[in-house]
């Protein structure tokens, strides 16, 4: 993966990436637990071949080889080739839920679910809309949201497109891997991200996580003010409301 | 709906918690594996004393340790493509053998890191004084034995990311100093034949042979090592085993080309140079290349104090796996609040590092002797753990359904072979009279099936623990999909 001579695609390299595409959807369809003899029975490839295929794509983390060490279940990462997460459903109650916050405040409130490393805006305020959902999904690194996200990864470097060229959209947008990097301890340190002005000029953020079953991150709420400061006056409000909705979203 | 992911076994966490996450790139974890191998100490200290004894089948004998060593090194790769381990060949061990095995190989490998650590820390303040001419009195070694004792306890503390990149500059440099002496000796010689010959082209001996392996093979040893850093590793199913194959292979290749260079610089020297302790050295000198010599030794010296670091990096980990597992007290799996490094088990094992080889110093030991001691103490340890990794490897497989021809046939091979080194080693270290360093680690090995002993009668539970590893938790599987029955 590292820049160097273009060999093309050559000799029996296409009918490989064809033969680990197989695997990847046959663990998909039988199901996470399923065992590499099952998966070469049922593709019809060579015992050697299958392990070998299976042992790649848990080394690029696509496959995650289960505790009992013979069960293959897909990957986190998957997640992030699904792109948009199919038409999101926020359940009536969890937009109850979100109208009681959005009386509560002066401010717009937003809610983002993420699956993976992707991040999709599923209930924009509609009096208060975002200025621009597409660059809060494809941003990370310059959004109170984006830094839940990320804050959440092994490795951040992961989650983003480009780690050593990140966009700044702002004077304030981090763009330097140390200031991420302390922006993300930060964001582990206190359990919410809050940030001014690296998205939009002018705009403060903060966003609390959703978490599920065993902790983990489904959703964020975004509280978004124009006074230009991160709206810490609406934290409270905003982890009252995180906490009714995640019972709602997991 | 209705097939919503019940996943429910993994835990939220996983066990081997607290050290420092996926922040290692491929060239730190390498340099755990180069650091703790130490090539440019063994491929100057290797070749002579190799030739001493398998005289002109010196090169065949190199190539042959090379290629166990790889192959042993494949039979790792199955466990590493597989599981990310802190406990090295320890928690693989765990996986093929159960916990006996995995506690009759891991306290062997104990053994084996603290000894090479002991080995490196002496050869790096037998070098440091012969570089700066220091009159070298015991109580001196020994005090340098200590200042750089507490200099690689802060390295290692200070985390992994700074030892690997400091150890894996000095190496490289190192290398690159004894490829540029032997280079420049070689274009030098004068040719012909010394006195030197009649060793060098000596006859082929089976017993002489056998000794030679054994000997080549411990100039191998540490190569394995990264293998402790599944978790500090980035993508650590892939760069673990790669750095686990490629280092034998690279300095294999290193081994048989300083080999040859040397087979053909002391055919034509004296044999009193061939059987000295330094030959490059003294053949760099006795060319005018003082300068050389001492660069040489400088570069030997920063070598051996990187496998010092490499050596206790490694160490560190497997005791903090069995502490996490409740097999050692649960005090030494604490990690670092800020450098997230194993600080415990650093500090346990730091006192026993540096006391031993500074008490015997002080008392009068010559240094070459503790060296020469702790080096045939440490290949037992890692002999015995090779043997026992490689023997768990078919079983694993076949636990797991994942077992092929090669990897019974490559696993039953390298432990077959490893045995036979290690039987070899146990029955040339008592002819060579040093019966003393065969006890030495037996009595430093006892813990190991001791604990296994006390812990199958005792705590049985904790037993059933071993062979943690970095397991997948909730949130690296994807949410949501369908599980099987």
């Amino acid at each position: 993966m590292s820049p160097g001579v273009d060999r093309g695609v050559t000799g029996r390299q296409p009918q490989a990436v064809r033969s680990a595409l197989a695997v990847l959807e046959e663990v998909a369809r039988a199901g996470a637990g399923v065992n590499a003899k099952e998966v070469a029975e049922a593709l019809g490839l060579p015992p050697a071949t299958t392990y070998r295929l299976l042992n790649l794509l848990v080394g690029e983390e696509y496959l995650v080889r289960l505790p009992d060490l013979h069960g293959f279940a897909l990957g986190a990462k998957v997640a992030g080739l699904v792109g948009a997460i199919a038409p999101a459903r926020v359940p009536t109650a969890a937009r109850h839920e979100l109208g009681r916050l959005r009386g509560q405040v002066r401010a717009g409130v937003h809610l983002v679910l993420y699956a993976g490393t992707t991040l999709r805006c599923v209930d924009v305020d509609p009096d208060l809309p975002l200025g621009s959902p597409e660059l809060l999904e494809g941003h990370l690194h310059a959004s109170a949201a984006g830094h839940l996200l990320l804050a959440e990864q092994p490795d951040w470097r992961e989650a983003v497109h480009h780690p050593g060229r990140l966009v700044a959209l702002t004077e304030a947008t981090p763009v330097r891997p140390a200031d991420v990097e302390a922006c993300m301890a930060q964001v582990r340190g206190r359990g919410w991200a809050g940030q001014a002005g690296q998205l939009h000029e002018g705009v403060g953020c903060l966003a609390v996580p959703v978490r599920g079953d065993a902790g983990r991150l489904v959703a964020g709420v975004a509280v978004a003010s124009a006074r230009g400061v991160v709206p810490v006056d609406y934290l409270d409000a905003a982890r009252a409301c995180a906490t009714a909705l995640a019972p709602l979203l997991d | 709906m209705t097939q919503r992911a019940t996943l429910g076994g993994l835990p939220a966490r996983s066990p081997v918690e607290g050290l420092r996450r996926r922040k290692l790139s491929f060239a730190e974890v390498l340099a755990q594996s180069v650091s703790a191998l130490a090539p440019s100490a063994a491929i100057v200290v290797v070749p002579p004393i190799v030739m001493v004894r398998a005289g002109s089948a010196t090169l065949p004998v190199l190539l042959a340790a090379t290629c166990l060593i790889v192959l042993v090194g494949w039979c790792l790769t199955q466990f590493a493509r597989r599981m990310a381990a802190v406990g090295g060949l320890y928690s693989y061990t765990a996986k093929g053998l159960g916990p006996g095995g995995a506690l009759l190989a891991g306290w062997a490998l104990v053994v084996g890191y603290v000894a090479v650590a002991v080995a490196a820390l002496v050869g790096c303040v037998v070098y440091l004084a012969s570089l700066t001419g220091v009159q070298t009195s015991g109580w001196v070694l020994a005090v340098m034995v200590v200042a750089l004792g507490a200099l690689a306890t802060l390295t290692t503390v200070r985390g992994i990311q700074l030892s690997a990149r400091v150890a894996l500059a000095l190496e490289v440099a190192s290398v690159l100093i004894v490829v540029a002496v032997l280079t420049v000796l070689v274009l030098r010689a004068p040719g012909g034949t010394g006195t030197g010959a009649a060793v060098v082209d000596g006859p082929v001996t089976i017993g002489g042979v056998a000794i030679g392996v054994v000997l080549a093979v411990a100039g191998f040893m540490g190569f394995e090592s990264s293998a402790t850093l599944g978790v500090e590793a980035r993508r650590p199913l892939v760069a673990v085993p790669r750095a686990v194959l490629w280092t034998p292979v690279v300095v294999g290749v290193l081994f048989l080309l300083a080999g040859l260079a040397q087979v053909l610089l002391l055919r034509s020297a004296p044999v009193e140079v061939l059987m000295s302790d330094v030959p490059v050295a003294l053949l760099a000198d006795g060319e005018g290349l003082g300068v050389l010599s001492r660069t040489l030794d400088a570069g030997i010296a920063a070598s051996f104090f990187a496998c010092v670091t490499g050596s206790t990096n490694a160490l560190s980990r497997v005791l903090f796996s069995m502490a996490r597992e409740g097999v050692l007290p649960a005090g030494l799996g604490r990690t670092h609040p800020r450098f997230h490094t194993p600080v415990v088990a650093l500090a346990a094992v730091l006192p026993v590092v540096v006391g031993v080889p500074a008490v015997a110093l002080a008392s009068g030991v010559r240094g070459r002797d503790v060296l020469v001691g702790s080096l045939t103490v440490s290949a037992l340890g890692y002999v015995l753990a090779y043997l026992l990794a490689c023997a768990a490897m078919p079983l694993f497989l076949s636990r797991i359904g994942e077992l092929t021809t090669p990897a019974l046939l490559g696993g039953a091979t390298a432990a077959g072979l490893a045995a036979a080194v290690l039987s070899l080693a146990l029955a040339g270290v008592s002819w060579s009279g040093s019966g003393a360093m065969t006890l030495v680690f037996a009595l430093a090995w006892l813990p190991g099936p001791l604990l296994w002993a006390v812990l199958r009668r005792r705590a049985p539970d904790r037993l059933a623990q071993v062979g943690v590893y970095d397991q997948p938790t909730a949130g690296s599987v994807l949410p949501g999909q369908v599980t099987r029955r």
